[in-house]
């Protein structure tokens, strides 16, 4: 018997398990949050390409659309933070949990959006280096999955515990290179989506049909912006499940509490 | 656990992932009990509403640079 209690696939697997069991109501909570940030990622990117050379110039308009962008950001972090809470009850409970997802401590939500916004913010500077990002994605879901081990507000604890799951880094590249795959997969989905909704509109009469196709194209850079919001999305609550995932066998793994649960289940068997 | 004493499963309680027996799970709850953290909530929620702002700047520059190269 080959047992693997902390590889990408069990991650993977028991992510998903996880996800079917808290997607209603807590996955569309964490959708519902994470929406306006998208969108307001999408128009704000809009508005540089449409600037482009004279984005510098408008640095007033340009600073609200991103104040706009960081407000709804904390709603975003919020959600994602019930959602991963939710992850972490129904995987140590076995049952969907109920409204005990919301009692998020605040001194865990306080310091998540501190690491969130530093994480941010270090990504946005780090922009054009494309590798930024890609490392602050990956230290982004390590930030959800031990946000709620923040008893206290701090400034270091929370990337303290971040830095402890450094161990296991392979497994975390490792679901960052899945998701990034599956962002791909659910974007096609996304645009196939609007495609087939437009298609069967097109039966229906009393609608001008061409402009909709027009509108829905993926040649129209506000709609192809759209579709890449909507599979982060799309995405999210899978990601977020998969981290808590990960760093909950990550702390089982170190304390020696994979034997034990192994040996129950084979008690059980 | 901290005070490195032998137990059994039944007797340790797990906390963060580590086990601890009663008296080593008392003294770690009377500390966090103890302590109350003023400065931690003052500086963590000081850094997050500058980072709040810093970000949307940082947004801002960032992108507009990235635009004039186009």
């Amino acid at each position: 018997m080959i047992r693997a209690p902390l590889s990408t696939s069990s991650v993977l697997d028991e992510a998903a398990d996880t996800v079917r069991k808290v997607a209603s109501p807590w996955a569309a909570l964490s959708i519902v949050t994470a929406l306006p940030y998208r969108f307001a990622q999408a128009v704000f990117t809009d508005r540089l390409i449409q600037l482009g050379g004279e984005a510098a110039h408008r640095g007033h308009y340009l600073l609200m659309i991103a104040g706009w962008t960081m407000a709804a950001f904390v709603v975003s972090r919020w959600g994602r933070l019930v959602f991963a809470r939710a992850v972490r009850l129904s995987v140590e409970s076995g049952r969907a949990p109920g409204a005990a997802a919301l009692h998020v401590r605040f001194a865990a939500l306080l310091n998540y959006l501190y690491v969130s916004l530093v994480i941010e913010c270090f990504s946005v500077a780090m922009f054009m280096t494309c590798f930024a990002p890609a490392v602050c994605t990956i230290v982004s879901g390590l930030a959800v999955g031990t946000a709620e081990s923040n008893d206290h507000p701090s400034l270091a604890a929370p990337f303290r515990r971040i830095a402890r799951t450094g161990n296991h880094i392979r497994t975390t590249i490792a679901v960052a290179l899945v998701f990034f795959c599956a962002a791909v997969v659910a974007a096609v989905n996304v645009a196939g989506a609007f495609g087939m909704g437009v298609w069967l509109g097109s039966a229906v009469g009393g609608w001008d049909v061409q402009r909709w196709i027009r509108i829905l194209s993926l040649l129209n850079r506000r709609f192809f912006l759209m579709v890449i919001a909507g599979a982060f999305v799309a995405v999210e609550p899978f990601w977020v499940a998969a981290y808590v995932t990960f760093v909950r066998k990550a702390g089982v793994v170190e304390s020696g509490d994979d034997l034990r649960q192994w040996f129950e289940e084979l008690r059980s068997a | 656990m901290s005070c490195a004493k032998l137990l059994c499963q039944e007797c340790a309680s797990q906390w963060d992932g580590i086990w601890y027996c009663s008296p080593c799970l008392a003294a770690k709850r009377t500390t966090v009990r103890s302590g109350s953290h003023a400065g931690g909530w003052i500086a963590v929620t000081a850094v997050s509403i500058l980072l709040l702002v810093v970000c949307a700047k940082v947004m801002v520059w960032t992108g507009a640079l990235l635009a004039s190269l186009q």
